[in-house]
C-alpha cells in the first residue's frame, strides 16, 4: 500500500523521527511487570528439578506449609492442565517425572519473597534419577530413552507437524523438490558436512515475570511481560475451559523478548497459585538463573548438508537433515523446524532439494522461538557450506553466491517463483562487499597487517528469512481521534524494543498528514482493550499492522468526510484533508476543523450529525497457503527480506586471538519507514548474532546439568566487543504490498552473523570451523589440525 | 487482608541517605540491598534488577559521586550516603540534555538497561567532560545492553558532549 | 537479599578484632562485597553475621613511603589504585592490573585486599602482587603478623589468614617501586570476565619476576629469573610450575599454550623498552 510514493512526497514516513515508546524508558517512569504492585499480592518462588531426567517419587510440603506468610503451595499432582502451543505436552508444574534440569516442580506463593524462598528451601522432593538423552543424534537412535513415552496420546495441529509416537521426534519436516537422484547425478562434485549450534539463551535484560489473578467466577487477569497477549489468552482460555472474555491479559512496558516471550511461560502457573491463595494476586519474577534454565532457550542443531554443484559453479542438487536439540518440549521448537526447513537452503536457487527436519526431544531446557527462528543456527551452516563448495569449484566465494542466488524467476524450496519485488539478495551482497572493499586490502589494512603479524581475512554471505507465520495471521489497528484533533491508536503488537511504534506512528502520520506528536500509540497491551493481533514475532509486525494503520486511517478519514461534505456541502470527491481539517479541494477555505468533527459535529443551532471519528482497520495475510506434508511445497511467505553481510577479521594464525574489524549489514527493507530506528536494529541484531557467533553457549555436565546459568560463565557481548566499524544499508526494492513499501527487518540483521565470521576467519588463518561459538581458542584447536 | 509479620523485620536499624536531593529516613532490615531498599522501600522503581549478581549493570546508580551495582550493596551500608537515580535525571519537567540526546539518536529500544546506562554515562561525565569512543565504551562496558548493540548509545553521549562530528546514518542504496 | 544475616559496622580496630573472635567462622569480613554478595545469593556461602570494616579509617589509606613503600589499606577501591597519583607513579604495573578486574561498577567497590583474601586462583591482582614481593598484615586481638604474599595463598580460595584475623593491608616494599612489565589476561570476551589464564611480569634491575594464575590451585610465582634471561627458558620453567586444568571456561592445552605466549609477549616488550 502506498508503495509508489515518491519520497520526496513523504511529510514523516521515511524520516528519522524520535520513538514515541522511549520518554518514560528514560526518566525511569516506564512500569515493567516487576515494578507493578498490586493490592493484597504475593510474592511466588518456584523449585526447581536438579536432574536432567528423573522420575519424581514423592513431594512432601508440610514443613514449607508452616512457614508464616505461605499462603499457597502447588505440585504438579494438582495441576492437571496440559498445554503447548503446537504440540500439547507440557504440565505447568513437572507432574511424574521432570524432564529438565531447572524444570519448575513445585511453586509457593507467600507474603514476602524471602517466605516463599525459605517455603521452597523445606519442600522435600524425592527422584529416582534416569538416563537422560542429551544430544538430538542420540535421540534419535532406536533405544534411546524416550523423553516423551506418550507422545502418540498428545493433541496436536494435524494440519501443520508430524510427530513421530514411540520415538523422540516430535516434528519430521519433509521438504521434496525436484528430482534430487537425479540433480546429484548431473554433479561433478558432491559435498557433505555437517555443522553444529549449542542452545543459546535470549537474555532479555528484563527476565521473564508474570502477575496472576484468580478471581471467583475464574475471572483471570494476568500483567505479563510477554509479546503475545493474544495468544496467552487463547492458551489459556484453552488449557483452562474458560470462555475468552473471562480472561484479560494485560502487558506494560517489556524489556526486551527476543522470541522468548512470544509464547505462554508463566502465567499459569501464578494464575494457578493466586487461585489456590483465595484470588490474591501473585506475582513471579525470574531470576537471571532461572532465565537460563527453568525458562526456555534456543534449540541447538546439528546440520548435515549435502550440495551437488556442476563444474561452473551452478548447484544441481542439495540434501538437508536438520537435528534440532529441542529440549524436553516442543512449544515453538516443531514450528521452528517446520519454518526454517521451507527456508534451509539460505537464499539460493536449489532446484533439486530433499529436506528432512526433525524437532528432537532432549532432556535439557526447551527451545523457543529466538529472533530468527531457526535461520541463525541453520545460515551458520549454509553460509559456511557455500565457501567450501565455492572453494571446491575453484570460485570466489562472493561469485558463487551470486551465481546461484535467488533472483526473478526463480523457484523457491517450496515452489513459489521470485519477482522482481521480491527483493534483491544480489544488490545486498554488492552493497556489503563494496562497503568492506571485498577481494582487495586497502593500504590502511595491509600496514594494520604488518605491525601487528595478524592476518585479514574478509568475508561475504547472503541470509534471507519470511515471516513463519500461520496462512490466516491477521491484525487490526483502531484510531480514535481525541477532541483536539490529536489521535490514539491502539493495537496490539508489543513494543519489545523493535521501534515498530514508532514506524506504525509515522505511516498513521503520513496518511493523515498530522505530524507525528499528534500520534499518540497506546504502549500497554490489554486484550480488553486493544483489537486482535497474531503474535508481536516473525517480523510482520511493520508489514501487517501498517497496513492495518493504513486501512484505520482511510476508515477514519472516510467518516471525517462524509460529516465534512454534509457541512460544507460538497461531494466527498472534492474534499481533501490536511493537518488542521478536511477541506474542499476548489475551495480550500471552505473547511471544517478535526476538533469539531472529532466527537461528532453541532450545527450553530445545535443539531450534531456524525459521531465520535473512529477507524478501523484490519489487514490479513492474503494467498499463503499450509505446505503439503510430503512435498513441503506451498506459499508460506508474507514477504522475503533479503539480506547481506561484510564482515573483515584481524586474525592471529598461531594463538587463535581475533578481532572484528568491521561489519557492514546490507537488508532489502522495502522502505526504511525510520531510518535511524532501522540502523539500530541492524546493529543491535548483529551484535547479537555476533554474540551466538563469539561466546554464547550453554554447557552441560554428562548428567545433564546446565554448568554455566549466569552471566559468569555465560557471556553476551559488552559494549569493548562492538566491532570498531559497523555500517548499516538499506536496499529498498518496494515490497508491493507493505506499507508504503516496507518489509519487516526485526530478526533479519542477527541471522547471518556466525557465517560472515567463520568465512573470514577461515579466509585469514586457515582455520576451518563447523561448530559454535567461535572461541579463540577453538580457532587455535582448528588451525592445529590444518 | 491478613497478612503476617515478615521474618525480615527481626533486625531492623534507621539509615539515613539522600536521594536525589532529598533527604530520606527508614529503617531496614540488615539483609536488604540498595537495590531492593530503592525499589521497594521508597518506590523508585527505574532502577531494574536484571542479574543480582553484579554483572548487568541494570541496577546502577550513583553513590557518592561513584557508579555502583546496588544489588551488591547493602542499605545498611549506604547510610550517609548522596545517592543518585535515573529519577533524578530529569529537571524541572524536562529531560536532561543526556536524555534529550539518547531520545535524539535512539539509543533507547527496549528501555531496561537505559536507567543504569544514564547513571554510568552521568558519572562518566562528570570526571571526563569529552570522553573519546574508547572511553565511553570502557565506562559502559558493565551495562548490558541486548536491543542497541551500544553503537547509538556512544554516538548520543559523542553528540551530548559536542564531539560528534559527522553522525553516521543508514545508506540507502 | 533472600539469605538472612545481621550486619555489624565496627569503628576501631579493636571493636572489629573483638566482634572476630566473638564471631568466629559464622562472621564473614567485607569491603567491597562484590564477591562476598554474589557468594551469599548463590548459596556458596552463609554467614550468620557480615562485618563491614569500610568504617575504620584507617583502612582507606593508600599511601607511600620511601622506607616502607605502598601501603594498601583494606578498604581501597581498586578505583581508587587506578586514579592514585602515588600509584601511577610508583607502581605503575598495579595500576594498569587494576583496570583489569571487573567493570567500572565493580572497580568502584572492589578492593584490592578483598581481591587477594577471596584468593581466587585467578585472581587479578595476585600476579603482579606476587612479582612486586607484596606481603600482607594480618591482624587480631593477639597482635600483629606479617606474611608475604607468595606464602599467603593456599588453596582454591583459601589463604593461611584465621577466622579471627582480618587482612588490614598489603605492603609493596620500596625497592620493587619503578619495576617495568606488564600483564596479560585470557578473556571470552573483550568486556568484562574472569581470568582463563593470567600473567604479570616485574623486572626491577637484574630481577624478573613471573607469577601464573589460574592455572594451579593457587596463583604461582616462579622462580627469580636475572634479566637476560630468554622467554623460552622462562615458560620452561612455567609448564613444570603450573597444573592448568580443563574446565568449561577453557582446556588445560589452551590455557598452557596461552601462558607460554604471554610470557613470550611480556619478555619481548621487556627487551625492547
Amino acid at each position: 500500500m502506498n508503495e509508489n510514493r515518491a519520497a520526496k512526497d513523504l511529510i514523516c514516513v521515511g524520516k528519522g523521527v524520535e520513538r514515541v515508546d522511549t520518554l518514560e524508558k528514560l526518566t525511569g517512569g516506564a512500569l515493567y511487570v516487576g515494578d507493578l504492585l498490586l493490592p493484597g499480592m504475593l510474592h511466588a518462588k518456584v523449585l526447581k528439578s536438579p536432574h536432567a531426567k528423573a522420575r519424581i517419587i514423592k513431594i512432601d510440603t508440610e514443613n514449607a506449609g508452616r512457614v508464616p506468610g505461605v499462603r499457597a503451595i502447588l505440585t504438579g499432582d494438582e495441576l492437571d492442565y496440559r498445554l503447548g502451543l503446537y504440540l500439547v505436552d507440557k504440565y505447568i508444574l513437572a507432574k511424574g517425572v521432570v524432564r529438565h534440569f531447572g524444570e519448575a516442580v513445585a511453586a509457593v506463593a507467600a507474603d514476602t519473597l524471602i517466605a516463599a524462598e525459605k517455603a521452597v528451601e523445606l519442600i522435600e522432593v524425592q527422584y529416582e534419577v534416569m538416563e537422560p538423552v542429551l544430544d538430538p543424534v542420540r535421540g534419535l537412535e532406536k533405544d534411546a530413552p524416550l523423553v516423551h513415552p506418550e507422545l502418540g496420546s498428545y493433541d496436536y495441529i494435524k494440519d501443520v507437524f508430524t510427530p513421530v509416537p514411540g520415538t523422540n521426534i516430535a516434528n519430521h519436516t519433509k521438504l521434496r523438490k525436484g528430482d534430487i537422484e537425479k540433480g546429484f547425478r548431473e554433479a561433478d562434485f558432491i559435498l557433505e558436512r555437517t555443522y553444529t549450534n549449542p542452545n543459546v539463551q535470549h537474555v532479555p535484560m528484563e527476565t521473564h515475570g508474570s502477575i496472576g489473578q484468580w478471581q471467583t467466577g475464574d475471572r483471570l487477569t494476568v500483567w505479563t511481560s510477554a509479546q503475545s497477549p493474544f495468544t496467552v489468552r487463547n492458551l489459556l482460555a484453552h488449557s483452562f475451559s474458560i470462555p475468552h472474555n473471562s480472561i484479560r491479559v494485560i502487558i506494560p512496558y517489556v524489556g526486551g523478548g527476543f522470541g522468548g516471550k512470544a509464547g505462554i511461560h508463566l502465567e499459569p502457573l501464578v494464575l494457578c497459585l493466586s487461585r489456590k491463595a483465595g484470588g490474591r494476586p501473585v506475582k513471579l519474577i525470574a531470576t537471571r538463573e532461572e532465565e537460563f534454565s527453568m525458562l526456555p532457550c534456543r534449540s541447538g542443531l546439528v546440520y548435515t548438508i549435502r550440495t551437488g554443484v556442476n563444474k561452473d559453479g551452478k548447484i544441481t542438487a542439495q540434501k538437508m537433515t536438520m537435528r534440532w536439540d529441542s529440549g524436553a518440549y516442543a512449544d515453538y521448537a516443531v514450528n521452528v523446524t517446520r519454518a526454517s526447513g521451507y527456508s534451509a537452503a539460505g537464499p539460493y536457487e536449489i532446484p533439486n532439494a530433499w529436506i528432512d527436519a526433525y524437532t528432537v526431544y532432549t532432556n535439557k531446557p526447551f527451545g523457543t522461538a529466538y529472533r530468527g527462528f531457526g535461520h541463525v543456527e541453520f545460515s551458520w551452516g549454509i553460509e559456511r557450506h557455500m565457501d567450501l563448495v565455492a572453494r571446491t569449484v575453484g570460485l570466489d566465494p562472493l561469485e558463487f553466491r551470486k551465481k546461484n542466488a535467488l533472483r526473478p524467476d526463480s523457484i523457491t524450496l517450496t515452489g513459489e517463483k521470485i519477482t522482481a519485488d521480491s527483493g534483491n539478495v544480489t544488490k545486498c551482497m554488492e552493497s556489503a562487499a563494496r562497503a568492506i572493499d571485498y577481494g582487495r586490502l586497502t593500504e590502511e589494512e595491509k600496514a594494520r597487517e604488518r605491525q601487528t603479524g595478524m592476518k585479514i581475512g574478509k568475508s561475504v554471505v547472503a541470509l534471507h528469512k519470511a515471516p513463519a507465520m500461520p496462512p490466516c495471521t491477521g491484525t487490526a489497528v483502531i484510531l480514535k481521534m481525541n477532541e483536539d484533533g490529536s489521535v490514539v491508536a491502539n493495537f496490539s503488537l508489543t513494543e519489545i524494543g523493535a521501534g515498530t511504534y514508532t514506524s506504525v506512528a509515522q505511516i498513521i502520520a503520513e496518511e493523515l498528514r498530522f505530524p507525528v506528536s499528534r500520534i499518540k500509540i497506546s504502549i500497554d497491551s490489554d486484550t480488553d482493550k486493544e483489537p486482535y493481533d497474531w503474535q508481536t514475532v516473525a517480523s510482520k509486525g511493520l508489514l501487517l499492522s501498517g497496513n492495518a494503520a493504513i486501512l484505520a486511517a482511510r476508515d477514519l478519514l472516510a467518516k471525517a468526510y462524509d460529516v465534512a461534505a454534509q457541512v460544507l456541502k460538497a461531494s466527498v470527491v472534492d474534499l481533501d484533508h490536511d493537518a488542521d481539517g478536511v477541506f474542499v479541494k476548489h475551495h480550500p477555505s471552505h473547511s471544517v476543523a478535526w476538533r469539531n468533527m472529532a466527537v461528532g459535529y453541532a450545527y450553530p443551532n445545535g443539531n450534531a450529525i456524525g459521531g465520535p471519528l473512529i477507524g478501523v482497520g484490519r489487514y490479513i495475510a492474503q494467498g499463503l497457503t499450509n505446505l503439503d506434508k510430503e512435498t513441503g511445497q506451498g506459499l508460506p511467505a508474507l514477504d522475503w527480506t533479503y539480506g547481506a553481510h561484510g564482515l573483515v577479521a584481524l586474525v592471529n594464525d598461531r594463538t587463535g586471538e581475533f578481532n572484528v574489524l568491521k561489519v557492514a549489514s546490507a537488508f532489502d527493507v522495502g522502505k526504511a519507514i525510520n531510518p535511524i530506528s532501522v540502523r539500530g536494529q541492524s546493529i543491535g541484531g548483529m551484535l547479537q548474532g555476533l554474540g551466538t557467533a563469539l561466546c554464547e553457549g550453554y554447557i552441560y555436565s554428562p548428567e545433564g546439568v546446565l554448568l554455566n546459568p549466569s552471566f559468569t560463565d555465560n557471556k553476551i557481548p559488552t559494549s569493548l566487543d562492538l566491532p570498531p566499524e559497523v555500517v548499516s544499508i538499506a536496499v529498498e526494492t518496494p515490497q508491493l504490498d507493505g506499507p508504503f513499501g516496507a518489509r519487516g527487518v526485526g530478526e533479519h540483521s542477527m541471522i547471518a552473523v556466525c557465517g560472515a565470521l567463520g568465512n573470514a576467519i577461515q579466509n585469514a588463518s586457515g582455520a576451518d570451523l563447523t561448530h559454535m561459538p567461535i572461541r579463540q581458542e577453538d580457532v587455535w584447536r582448528a588451525l592445529q589440525k590444518s | 487482608m491478613p497478612c503476617s509479620v515478615p521474618d525480615e523485620w527481626r533486625n531492623f536499624m534507621k539509615i539515613r541517605v539522600t536521594i536525589n536531593n532529598s533527604i530520606v529516613e527508614r529503617e531496614v532490615s540488615d539483609n536488604k540491598t540498595l537495590l531492593h531498599f530503592l525499589r521497594d522501600d521508597l518506590g523508585y522503581t527505574g532502577t531494574k534488577e536484571g542479574c543480582g549478581a553484579g554483572e548487568c549493570g541494570a541496577c546502577t546508580v550513583i553513590l557518592n559521586g561513584k557508579a555502583v551495582n546496588s544489588c551488591l550493596i547493602l542499605a545498611r551500608e549506604a547510610d550517609g550516603a548522596i545517592i543518585e537515580t535515573v529519577e533524578g535525571e530529569a529537571g524541572d519537567g524536562k529531560l536532561s540534555p543526556l536524555q534529550e540526546a539518547f531520545q535524539k539518536h535512539h539509543a533507547v529500544q527496549c528501555g531496561f538497561c537505559t536507567p543504569g546506562m544514564l547513571m554510568s554515562i552521568k558519572a562518566l561525565l562528570r570526571e571526563n567532560p569529552k570522553p573519546d569512543e574508547e572511553q565511553i565504551k570502557k565506562a559502559i562496558e558493565g551495562n548490558f545492553c541486548r536491543c542497541t548493540g551500544y553503537k547509538q548509545i556512544v554516538e548520543a553521549v559523542l553528540y551530548v558532549t559536542g564531539q560528534l562530528e559527522k553522525q553516521e546514518e543508514l545508506i540507502h542504496e | 537479599m533472600l539469605q538472612e544475616f545481621t550486619y555489624l559496622s565496627p569503628s576501631t580496630g579493636d571493636e572489629l578484632y573483638t566482634i572476630l573472635r566473638e564471631k568466629g567462622s559464622a562472621g564473614r569480613l567485607f569491603a567491597g562485597g562484590t564477591d562476598l554478595l554474589v557468594d551469599i545469593r548463590g548459596g556458596k556461602a552463609s554467614p550468620a553475621c557480615l562485618i563491614d570494616l569500610k568504617k575504620i579509617e584507617r583502612y582507606h589509606i593508600l599511601s607511600y613511603s620511601d622506607m616502607e613503600g605502598l601501603s594498601i589499606g583494606a578498604a581501597v577501591t581498586c578505583r581508587d589504585l587506578v586514579t592514585s597519583t602515588v600509584v601511577r607513579v610508583h607502581y605503575p604495573l598495579l595500576a594498569e592490573v587494576a583496570e583489569h578486574l571487573g567493570s567500572p561498577q565493580l572497580r568502584n567497590r572492589a578492593t584490592i585486599v578483598g581481591n587477594i583474601c577471596t584468593a581466587s586462583p585467578g585472581a587479578d591482582m595476585a600476579p603482579m602482587l606476587l612479582c612486586l614481593e607484596a606481603s600482607v598484615e594480618i591482624a587480631s586481638e593477639e597482635g600483629l603478623r606479617r606474611v608475604p604474599l607468595r606464602e599467603f595463598f593456599t588453596g582454591v580460595k583459601k589463604t593461611s589468614c584465621a577466622a579471627h584475623e582480618v587482612v588490614e593491608r598489603i605492603i609493596v616494599p620500596s625497592h620493587t617501586a619503578d619495576s617495568k612489565g606488564g600483564y596479560e589476561k585470557l578473556k571470552r570476551i573483550k568486556g568484562h570476565d574472569l581470568a582463563l589464564a593470567n600473567v604479570a611480569i616485574a623486572r626491577k634491575g637484574d630481577t624478573v619476576k613471573v607469577a601464573i594464575g589460574a592455572c594451579s590451585v593457587t596463583p604461582v610465582l616462579l622462580r627469580d629469573f636475572s634479566a637476560g634471561t630468554s622467554a623460552a627458558d622462562i615458560v620452561k620453567e612455567a609448564e613444570s610450575s603450573i597444573k592448568p586444568i580443563d574446565d568449561i571456561r577453557a582446556s588445560r592445552d589452551y590455557r598452557l599454550f596461552m601462558v607460554k605466549t604471554y610470557i613470550e609477549r611480556l619478555i619481548d616488550a621487556l627487551q625492547c623498552a
